[in-house]
């Protein structure tokens, strides 16, 4: 019987966020979760950022694409177990999954004149926040559609947490903004694009020009205007992924490594979801050093000289790691009180195969601990 | 092959979480103490590399940690200004326009403008001279973002020209672009770990450079390697001890990996790759940095 709070979120959440810097774990994380619900009895699917070919593989998958495939039940066969519900995979396309959006919110008239604006391009693959919030926008049009009992969302390395959580309120940001509609306003009436916006001889947009070149604001404030035809559509959409977030059915799962070093940055997206009113159901330490035994140590006292030499060097060796990690934990459970804190050991080699991935599960609902 | 020494920036990449900090900090050191003056750059991140090698946080101005050796992260705010005065000249004139509400709107939305004043000061400092005519920096280090976002950063220059209507922002990215694609001034390095992810990255990071940004690998760097130790008769003679068996084991199939790992990225990059030891120490401070810094003696100064 599973003993961690990622047991009772499997059975009862939507939708689960695995969040974290780059390189803990994420992906494996949230496919472990989605594997574990679906074998449990509730359909998933687990939506990937990361190309990890052999992630795909390890499903019974030859690649994951922008379409949410089944994984087969034969993939599942080396575990000895079988779904009781079915498991999906799918990796986000960004591009297209934008490309979707606008096709989707933006008046027939408009479509194809966004689509190619460099602005919008840019604003869909570099504007800071953009993947995080497509990815997000994705979630809340499955959770919509309501084909999955459990979404499991993996999500990009983020730099900056506040990118990711800030992404919906940007969005209606940008759309909202007073300054925007004031001076976008009298070219609307007037019918005509752009232009009107800099015949206003102010001297702050003559000097903000000198910087980045007249034409420049003319495309901007052409492409806003291109925008506001589809207002309405991807406002409510916005709100629609904000709410999401704050939604009693939705879990953010916190993945970090437990070298002190690295803490400090999940120390600080825990913080920045609690100010965010975002449930954290769990933190999850990933690829923890378990601390050498007693038993260890004289197992190898009783080994031919050489070998001891050998074995003990690596116990030692092991010892460092654990002690930090160790610190790390502590440092974490300090910064993060009344979170639920659950680890998972470093296995031999990377977990890839679908039996790493059940054997990580195991550590996540606590049929194994440390 | 000759060393980093010859080229002017330093540009450190790799997946996330495989040391790129680490690297980037002992390349410094190593530059600094070959007597270059030297500028170490974090790009808007909670700095490590001052903290690594024990001195306080740089903060946003360029802040001397050392003998020859200076530090800043660079932050978009305030990097924003800097660009900002030079083109306005007037303190007074930047308030008034950048701290209009409806500027700072549009600045926020303005693609990559972020990105191109935070790799305009990195490139200013490049060409920074003191009043004798010699550079203010020998060598700058940049230990700049994970994959996928260093590939986006370093192409906004690219992007800039191609797209952008001709003025200023376009200008300026031309002159960045020309000495980011310069092979005698820039070099890259990449870092990645003995695990087929991070080696998967540094490989693809190798083409992204290449076909879009035209920066040329000059190494690779193999943190955290696992030298052999237990031979297969060890490993056999262990069976009657199942628990150290498996701790050997792991160590043994660690050690093949970087191996592999070694091999896999010697043949892809056609670069030189330089393995860095797995460190055991309690404390991951200087005496980590100067650890690191031994292992890549030849990567800087060439080999003899």
């Amino acid at each position: 019987m599973s003993t961690t709070a990622l047991g009772p979120a499997l059975s009862k959440k939507r939708v689960l966020i695995c969040v974290g810097s780059g390189g803990v774990g994420k992906t494996t994380v949230a496919a472990t979760l989605a594997l574990r619900a679906a074998v449990d009895g509730r359909g998933s699917l687990v939506c990937t950022i990361d190309p990890a070919k052999r992630l795909a593989n390890s499903l019974g998958l030859s690649a994951l694409g922008n379409a949410e495939t089944q994984v087969p039940s034969s993939a599942l066969e080396p575990l000895g177990v079988t779904a009781r519900a079915p498991l999906h995979a799918m990796m986000l396309d960004m591009k297209q999954t934008w490309d979707d959006l606008i096709t989707r919110v933006a008046p027939p008239d408009q479509r194809e004149r966004i689509l190619a604006n460099r602005f919008y391009q840019s604003l869909s693959t570099a504007l800071a926040g953009s993947q995080e919030y497509i990815a997000m926008e994705k979630v809340w049009e499955l959770r919509r559609k309501g084909e999955y009992e459990l979404v499991v969302l993996d999500t990009p390395p983020t730099a900056h947490a506040l990118d990711f959580l800030d992404a919906p309120n940007r969005v209606l940001d940008f759309l909202d903004n007073e300054a925007a509609k004031w001076l976008l306003a009298p070219a609307l009436k007037a019918g005509k694009f752009g232009l009107s916006l800099f015949n206003r001889s102010g001297y702050v947009l003559r000097a903000l020009s000198k910087f980045t070149g007249t034409e420049m604001l003319q495309e901007l404030s052409s492409f806003m205007l291109s925008l506001s035809g589809m207002n309405e559509g991807f406002r409510e959409r916005a709100r629609g992924v904000r709410a999401l977030l704050e939604d009693a059915t939705t879990g953010f799962v916190l993945v970090t490594s437990p070298h002190p070093e690295r803490m400090d940055e999940a120390i600080h997206f825990n913080t920045l979801l609690k100010q965010h009113r975002m449930e954290v159901v769990a933190l999850v330490v990933n690829r923890v050093h378990p601390l050498p035994t007693e038993a260890m140590w004289a197992d190898a006292a009783t080994l031919t000289p050489t070998r001891r030499a050998k074995v003990e060097e690596t116990l030692r060796e092991l010892q460092v790691l654990a002690e930090q990690d160790g610190r790390g934990i502590a440092q974490l459970q300090a910064a993060c009180p009344g979170i639920p804190l659950i680890q998972v050991p470093r296995f031999g080699l990377d977990v890839h195969d679908i039996t790493s991935l059940w054997q990580t599960g195991r550590y996540l609902l606590g049929d194994d601990t440390f | 092959m000759a060393g980093l020494l010859d080229k002017r920036l330093w540009v450190v990449s790799g997946k996330g979480g495989v040391g790129k900090s680490t690297v980037a900090a002992a390349l410094a050191l190593r530059s600094a103490r070959a007597g270059r003056r030297t500028l170490v750059c974090e790009v808007n991140t909670q700095e490590r590399i001052s903290r690594f090698l024990e001195h306080p946080a740089a903060g946003p101005e360029v802040t001397l940690l050392e003998e020859n050796l200076w530090a800043v992260d660079v932050r978009p705010q305030e990097a924003m200004r800097e660009y900002g005065l030079m083109v306005l000249r007037f303190e007074a004139l930047y308030k008034t326009v950048f701290e209009n509400r409806l500027v700072r709107y549009f600045l926020r939305f303005i693609p990559s403008l972020q990105e191109l004043v935070l790799l305009g000061k990195i490139m200013y400092h490049l060409q920074e001279k003191l009043p004798d005519g010699r550079w203010r920096f020998d060598t700058i280090v940049l230990d700049a973002p994970a994959t996928g976002h260093a590939i986006s950063f370093l192409s906004v220059p690219h992007v800039l020209v191609q797209t952008v209507p001709q003025g200023p922002m376009s200008r300026e990215a031309q002159k960045m672009r020309d000495l980011l694609v310069d092979p005698s001034v820039t070099a890259a390095v990449l870092v990645a770990l003995p695990e087929e992810m991070p080696v998967n990255e540094a490989l693809e990071l190798h083409a992204a450079l290449k076909d879009k940004v035209h920066i040329r690998t000059h190494a690779a760097v193999l943190n955290q390697s696992i030298p052999e130790r237990f031979t297969e008769a060890d490993l056999e003679a262990l069976v009657g001890h199942p628990e150290l068996h498996r701790v050997a084991q792991a160590n043994h199939d660690r050690a093949s990996l970087t191996v592999l790992a070694g091999t896999k990225l010697e043949r892809n990059l056609h670069a030189p790759v330089f393995t860095v030891p797995r460190l055991y120490l309690p404390t991951f401070g200087r005496d980590a940095i100067e650890q690191v810094m031994g292992h890549l003696e030849a990567l800087v100064m060439g080999e003899k």
